[in-house]
């Protein structure tokens, strides 16, 4: 449901500037890949044209085997809807309550206030925020407002989740939270992208690995062979990064 | 045919829409309340641009009306000599009624004429200075339906014809005055409405743009989040909605200060025309006419906002 493919896709912009470069990458249904460069390289670029919040200058984007370059404005909406998104800098509306801010997507959606609820309160929970729903963004650590982005990307269950280097502002130990997160996700079927240029936390998560460089794809890695109980293996050297 | 989506749409939940306008309707009005004192300016600046239109609408349609009371029986008025004898007067009614032509011959005896004066304040004390009634007879006719009023000075020549008459007064020349001033005010009326109600609506489209730059953030994550268009415009509609309507309350009270300012002497003067000044702003219709037009010039405004502001909105 939720598998992803660019076909040489070109991003310039009005200025004249290359952001991609002929990128062609796929990602199956349930997969967990890193967009790895520094800044600059075009991660950004990637995230925003898969939302579609840019389009192509050439090339196709193709989700679930549509060309999201060919949708028309107005159909964009809804193809967000099931998509969740989290930036390093959370995006989180400052007048409102953490948890209006996890129920803005449902709110969206015409969904009841009594299912809001419903669907908010175990995501909350979740993110071990459930004790401060009521609390502003500013009442949060920087560590709780990102986990408060995350619940808010994740409420509707998307079929594929962005991130926009999401642990850029989080000490080590808060970003191996975010990342436990984003494998619960993964773990039900969601295709989780981030794009990061944090190489240890990449090593660390020894997932697939697409490294871009001043827009061109240089590198397409699948995740290390491992070793019978190579899961427990992972995770140990996951919080043994941190 | 169906345009391909990735996805199928999620179910939308039966009433959503009329919950979100329930909900926003309520938000938008929580809004108005924390940034009251801009709000009060932008009703002022509506209501000050709306009570001038609707003022003159008010006096337009008071000026229509003598124009069309007096329209519908056009007559002459025949003054008799002061001291004629009143069987004079009765002997030319008698001959007018006889003549098809005619709808109506009234006479007015001098005691009538005097009565009336007196009912006037300002003449009766220079009445009681003369010792004798001054006034002559009159008698004031009017043409039967379908005559043209062509036949007026043909008639009117007749009664001038007539023992004792002293003066025939045709009422056509001053009635095709009030009809012209009627229509000058009518004009500049619409005019003055066209103007002031784009004024209205630029004042709303700036005040909705304000609002707009004040939430531009919470747009940019609406979008992002998946919200339509429809969805991000609601409450920015509602807000000019908001606008116009307090604006629209705003020049009722302006309108109501004005015309109980010009009500007496506006009284007089329709008065002296034989009508009544009927300036019922209260009516429903005027009222509705008023509150809806403002309402709609404050809904154009936040769409003129909205959809310049929104259309270079980027997402998040």
């Amino acid at each position: 449901m939720g598998s992803v493919e660019f076909q040489r896709v070109t991003k310039r912009f009005e200025n004249g500037h290359e952001a991609l470069h002929e990128v062609s990458a796929a990602f199956a249904e349930g997969s967990f890949a890193f967009i790895e460069g520094h800044s600059g390289a075009g991660k950004s670029t990637f995230l925003r044209l898969l939302l579609g919040a840019d389009a192509p200058t050439r090339g196709n984007i193709l989700v679930n085997g549509v060309n999201i370059a060919g949708l028309r404005a107005r159909r964009l909406p809804r193809y967000r809807q099931h998509i969740g998104v989290v930036f390093q800098e959370h995006h989180l509306l400052g007048h409102r309550t953490a948890f209006e801010n996890v129920a803005l997507p449902l709110r969206v959606a015409g969904m009841r206030e009594r299912d809001i609820g419903r669907r908010v309160r175990p995501v909350l929970e979740k993110v071990g925020l459930l004790d401060k729903e009521r609390f502003l963004p500013a009442q949060l650590s920087t560590g709780e407002q990102q986990r408060v982005g995350i619940a808010r990307a994740v409420v509707t269950r998307p079929k594929l989740l962005l991130a926009d280097e999401p642990t850029g502002n989080l000490d080590p130990a808060l970003a191996a939270n975010v990342m436990r997160l984003f494998l619960d996700f993964n773990s039900i079927g969601t295709t989780v992208i981030v794009a990061s240029h944090d190489h240890a936390l990449i090593d660390a998560m020894a997932k697939r690995v697409i490294e871009l460089r001043q827009g061109r794809l240089i590198r397409d890695s699948d995740p290390p062979l491992r070793p019978p109980g190579a899961e427990r293996t992972a995770s140990t050297r996951t919080e043994a990064a941190f | 045919m169906a345009v391909a989506e990735p996805w199928p749409p999620l179910p939308r939940p039966p009433f959503a829409t009329l919950r979100e306008h329930r909900r926003v309707g309520g938000d938008s009005l929580v809004f108005v309340s924390e940034h009251l004192g801009a709000t009060l300016l932008v009703w002022l600046l509506v209501g000050i641009a709306l009570a001038l239109p609707a003022t003159l609408y008010l006096l337009q349609a008071n000026l229509g009306a003598i124009a069309d009371e007096w329209r519908g029986r056009p007559g002459f008025s025949v003054y008799f000599e002061v001291g004629a004898d009143i069987d004079q007067a009765h002997a030319l009614q008698r001959d007018l009624l006889a003549l098809p032509d005619i709808d109506q011959a009234t006479v007015v005896t001098p005691e009538q004429a005097l009565d009336e004066f007196r009912g006037s304040v300002a003449v009766a004390d220079a009445l009681e200075l003369l010792g004798e009634n001054p006034l002559p007879a009159s008698l004031r006719a009017t043409l039967a339906d379908g005559v043209p009023t062509a036949r007026l000075n043909g008639l009117a020549e007749r009664a001038a014809a007539a023992d004792a008459v002293d003066e025939v007064v045709v009422e056509k020349l001053w009635l095709q005055r009030l009809a012209a001033l009627s229509a000058v005010v009518d004009r500049l009326a619409w005019m003055l409405a066209a103007l002031f109600g784009v004024g209205a609506a630029l004042i709303t489209s700036a005040s909705v743009r304000l609002a707009i730059e004040g939430r531009l953030e919470e747009l940019r994550v609406q979008r992002l989040v998946g919200a339509a268009t429809a969805f991000i415009r609601r409450p920015l509609l509602y807000l000019g909605a908001i606008y116009g309507l307090g604006g629209g309350i705003i020049a009722a009270m302006l309108i109501a200060a004005a015309l109980s300012a010009l009500e007496g002497p506006l009284g007089t003067l329709f008065d002296s025309y034989g009508s009544k000044l009927k300036l019922d702003w209260m009516a429903p219709p005027f009222m509705a006419g008023l509150l809806g037009a403002s309402v709609i010039l404050g809904l154009a405004g936040a769409l003129l906002a909205a959809r310049t502001r929104l259309k270079s909105l980027a997402v998040a």
